[in-house]
């Protein structure tokens, strides 16, 4: 009975922790389960390889996913997984750590890849910690083991003809302390780019004004703000000076930096040296970007942009 | 013996680089360029208790060591030695003689407002014709009743253009010298009969500001001379060796700039399919800077530390600021080296970090000046 | 008038991390720092302190001589401080962190709102905070953008990924704050000095009931290459998708 546990806010991240899942169950030698709140998310959970899904009740429109911890908690009490992986969303992760709290269980945190320890008979779990500089490997002791999964880590699982899984309907009622008063959806507000988590810059390889609107949709998409090189700003004056990126304009320490024809003269990749990670698109493959990128495309942003945006309009939807 | 900051001083350290990178860091270039005080820099310092630091808290000073304000003076210039100069101007030069040789009212009245940030300080001994030959001055200062009455003409005067309190050296009794016939006097903004130029254009530290000063039959109260008359050659001397602490502090700051830009620019900069800091030429000039930064943070450290301690200092002062002055000017230049072409043009931290770090080698008195001082020294 | 905690994590500040050899983690050269999203915890706490009144103490779990982040912690504000230490209080694993500041805060310390910053700076577990709620049985309320407090209970801006939830909770509650609810103040010239004359309660083991086991071990840690490694991608629909899954890989989206 003791089995592997998924739980996931969205259907696709079921799906993704359902493959890894089913792979550590196979390992282990023991079943795959998966927890949702939605009955047609429940046949797909069936559908892709889980051998049972637990239904909850569905929440009232002031409570929040927090408000499933105590039936989760009490099931895992009597059940005892081997291992519970959660989709690391900003309430996936409350919710792992409530219910590591909650069952004294050890966690691993934005797991990038798990593996079973056949000989230790526990779960491995690589991370990234220090801001990227490391990479640490955690064993869990006890039981059940838990981990979170950064959403896209893992290929969702196939689809499989074989319906074998069952649906358990858990009773219980679910409840917290924390009313939801109400939902805001995102809306984009400019703000200081050497502030900004990401940063999309412009430079002269874009060669219409209106592009700027793709670049400032691409902004939106990774949550971050649009910069651009000097000759944008002073020579087109298509962007405020306050956005240039480099040496004698803004140093900016993103996590992830997208340069849109943007070649890389040494003043603005001294801007640019302290993003985490570098991505660059430029059609001069002998452009110095490309040697401060981790990631490079040799290609017209006219066309690339477009299928860039939607690649990560879909990872974001 | 123990070469490690106390905490306290570590976190001062690191707060004055925050405040810098902060504030300093987006700005320096711009008012090294137009020439421009910063104002709302310095309203700032003073406002978080910078511009007061070794002075006692009745005072609203911060009461630190001269120690960590010194620190503090090198991570402030590390970022703009411009700005770093202004509060060393401010705190050595000008609230320096009122709290060493002010009495109490003068202190409540003037240091006060110089150590909340009220008050910038202004310090005016250099003339024309007397610069490291203080004796050489022409400006007269006569009584006249309860007054004295001051003329003569200031020059190379700092932080004069914007200045709020002036400490002023003139000749109360020429007739008998130097060490007895000058006198201090503290003289506020507006006072009538002075009269401030525009600011000199400067090669760099361009946006310290600095002027030319014009008394003429400036009436100032007996209440406003420092000390007694005749004490001035001392004032201004014993200034000094507290101002020279602070110069090689900032001298530490800029040369400390010119090691990390040099050292972040080789790591970036390819040539010959490799970073130029894989070129062992790079490597040793890079070594040599490293070293003599540490060497200069030493001679500063320590010279503050016997003047904490009580004990002499006007000797390691002189010899602190000599050194860490050259050792400025010639990393400056190396720093600009390893950057070949592009250190040479403006919009690279290092052109600024070469021209401002030649001053350091000039004013508070001259790497001349600082040698008959080690010299009278050493060899008496 | 709210009593408020913040917790804070004295942390190696990784930018002095160097790659030594076989890809390992050269430390000999590291300097420390209060966790960079706890400054936003403190931060916080001051603001709401402002507006509410109230007390503002900051807690922190380290060895003996972890002494100069209370300074740093009392220079951004707070008015006392809890110093949980023990020589053995190092590279503790997140639920031996939340259990032991639960003890160390139950029955000692009073409190109506206790603040966390999202996660540390180096581990980055984001578990601190909602296990130490549990521990408590203290409702919890993550990643917040605003906080206000009305009275017995407090209100919280959210972030979720479609936006923003705005969440009640009575009090007292365990809030963990985003990075972007408040820009940490840079401590002036007087609050530093001032931090050192500000008290410090120190709470050792024996204070504490214990054990506290470690719920993860850790099997190694090694250096992830940091080098640009110029990934080339082809310009099509397939090397864009290759792309957008590396960056996928990398936490970069």
């Amino acid at each position: 009975m003791a089995g592997v546990w998924i739980l996931a806010e969205y259907i696709e991240q079921s799906k993704e922790l359902l493959n890894v899942g089913r792979e550590l169950a196979g390992q282990v030698g023991v079943e795959l389960a998966a927890w949702t709140w939605s009955a047609d998310w429940a046949d797909e959970c069936l559908a892709h390889g889980a051998d049972e899904v637990f239904l909850l009740p569905p929440l009232s429109a002031d409570q929040g996913l927090d408000a499933y911890i105590p039936i989760i908690a009490e099931k895992a009490r009597t059940i005892m997984p081997e291992v519970i992986l959660v989709s690391s969303t900003l309430r996936g992760k409350e919710l792992a750590a409530r219910l590591a709290g909650r069952l004294d269980a050890g966690m691993a945190s934005e797991c990038q890849g798990l593996r079973w320890d056949g000989e230790k008979n526990s779960l491995l779990a690589e991370r990234l910690l220090y801001g990227g500089a490391g990479v640490q490997t955690v064993s869990c002791l006890g039981r059940p083991q838990i981990a979170t999964v950064p959403p896209r880590t893992y290929e969702v699982a196939s689809r499989s003809e074989a319906k074998g899984g069952r649906l358990t309907e858990i009773s219980g009622q679910p409840s917290s302390p924390v009313v939801i008063l109400e939902h805001k959806s995102r809306e984009h507000q400019t703000q200081d780019i050497t502030r900004a988590k990401a940063v999309v810059c412009v430079g002269r390889g874009m060669e219409n004004q209106q592009d700027l609107e793709k670049a400032r949709e691409l902004a939106g998409l990774i949550g971050g703000e649009v910069g651009c090189t000097r000759p944008i700003a002073e020579e087109m004056h298509w962007m405020p000076e306050d956005t240039c990126i480099g040496l004698s304009g803004k140093i900016i320490k993103p996590d992830l930096y997208i340069g849109l024809g943007v070649s890389g003269q040494i003043q603005h990749l001294i801007g640019t040296r302290d993003a985490r990670i570098v991505c660059a698109v430029n059609t001069d493959e002998n452009a110095p970007i490309f040697a401060g990128a981790d990631y490079g495309i040799v290609g017209d942003i006219n066309e690339i942009l477009p299928m860039i945006l939607e690649e990560i309009g879909a990872v974001k939807k | 013996m123990d070469f490690k900051l106390s905490e306290e001083q570590e976190l001062v350290r690191q707060n004055m680089r925050e405040f810098a990178q902060t504030y300093v860091d987006p700005i320096a270039a711009e008012i090294d360029e137009n020439s421009r005080y910063p104002e709302e820099v310095i309203k700032k310092l003073g406002a978080m208790g910078w511009m007061g630091m070794p002075y006692p808290a009745e005072y609203q000073g911060a009461g630190t060591d001269y120690l960590t304000y010194a620190v503090a003076v090198e991570e402030l210039s590390r970022s703009c030695a411009a700005t770093g100069f202004t509060m060393s101007v401010h705190t050595g030069l000008a609230a320096g003689p009122i709290f060493y040789f002010g009495n109490e009212e003068q202190k409540k009245k003037y240091l006060t407002p110089l150590c909340n940030g009220g008050a910038l300080g202004a310090f005016a001994l250099t003339e024309p014709g007397a610069g490291t030959d203080v004796g050489a001055a022409t400006t007269m200062i006569t009584k006249d009743g309860d007054d004295y009455i001051i003329n003569g003409t200031k020059t190379f005067t700092s932080n004069g253009p914007n200045g709020d309190i002036y400490v002023v050296f003139g000749w109360t009794n020429k007739e008998a010298g130097g060490p007895k016939g000058m006198s201090a006097f503290i003289v506020p903004k507006g006072t009538p009969g002075m009269s401030v130029g525009g600011h000199f254009k400067k090669m760099g530290i361009r946006a310290s500001q600095t002027s030319e000063m014009v008394f003429k039959d400036c009436r100032v109260p007996k209440e406003n001379l420092l000390g007694q008359e005749g004490m001035g050659l001392k004032i201004a001397m014993g200034s000094f060796d507290n101002g020279r602490i602070g110069i090689a502090a900032q001298a530490v700051g800029i040369a400390q700039a010119a090691l990390d830009e040099s050292i972040s620019y080789a790591k970036q900069r390819v040539q010959f399919g490799k970073p130029i800091s894989k070129n062992q030429a790079i490597q040793w000039m890079i070594a040599d800077m490293a070293t003599e930064v540490q060497a200069g943070r030493f001679m500063y450290m320590y010279a503050a530390w016997l003047k904490d301690q009580g004990l002499p200092y006007t000797k390691e002062a002189s010899m602190a600021k000599v050194w860490c002055a050259e050792m400025c000017s010639k990393h400056a230049a190396k720093a600009v080296q390893i950057h070949g072409g592009y250190g040479y043009c403006k919009g690279f931290k290092v052109e600024r970090l070469m021209r401002d770090a030649k001053i350091t080698e000039i004013y508070e008195g001259t790497s001349e000046a600082q040698r008959m001082v080690i010299a009278g020294n050493v060899l008496r | 008038m709210p009593n408020i905690l913040c917790c804070y994590k004295w942390v190696i500040d990784e930018a002095y991390i160097r790659t030594g050899p076989a890809q390992a983690l050269d430390m000999s050269v590291v300097d420390y720092k209060i966790s960079d999203y706890d400054k936003n915890a403190i931060e916080e706490a001051m603001l709401l302190q402002e507006k509410f009144g109230g007390s503002v103490a900051a807690i922190t779990i380290g060895r003996p001589d972890d002494t100069k982040g209370l300074k740093d912690a009392l220079s951004r504000g707070p008015q006392k401080a809890y110093f949980v230490n023990d020589p053995s209080f190092e590279n503790l694993e997140p639920a031996q962190t939340a259990a032991i500041l639960a003890d160390a805060i139950t029955g000692r310390i009073e409190y109506d709102l206790i603040l966390c910053g999202e996660g540390s700076s180096d581990l980055y577990a984001q578990q601190v905070g909602p296990r130490l709620a549990e521990k408590l049985g203290i409702p919890c309320i993550s990643y917040a953008v605003s906080i206000n407090i009305e009275g017995s209970r407090i209100k919280v801006e959210r972030k979720t990924e479609e936006g923003l939830e705005v969440a009640a909770a009575p009090l007292p509650v365990l809030v963990t704050v985003a990075p972007d609810i408040n820009t940490p103040r840079i401590p002036g010239l007087r609050d530093t000095l001032a931090a050192s004359k500000k008290p410090v309660e120190e709470i050792g083991l024996t204070d504490l009931p214990g054990p506290y086991e470690a719920r993860v071990q850790t099997v190694g840690i090694k250096a992830a290459s940091l080098t640009r490694n110029g990934q080339k991608f082809s310009a099509d629909k397939a090397g864009v998708k290759a792309l957008v899954e590396a960056l996928q890989k990398d936490g970069a989206l």
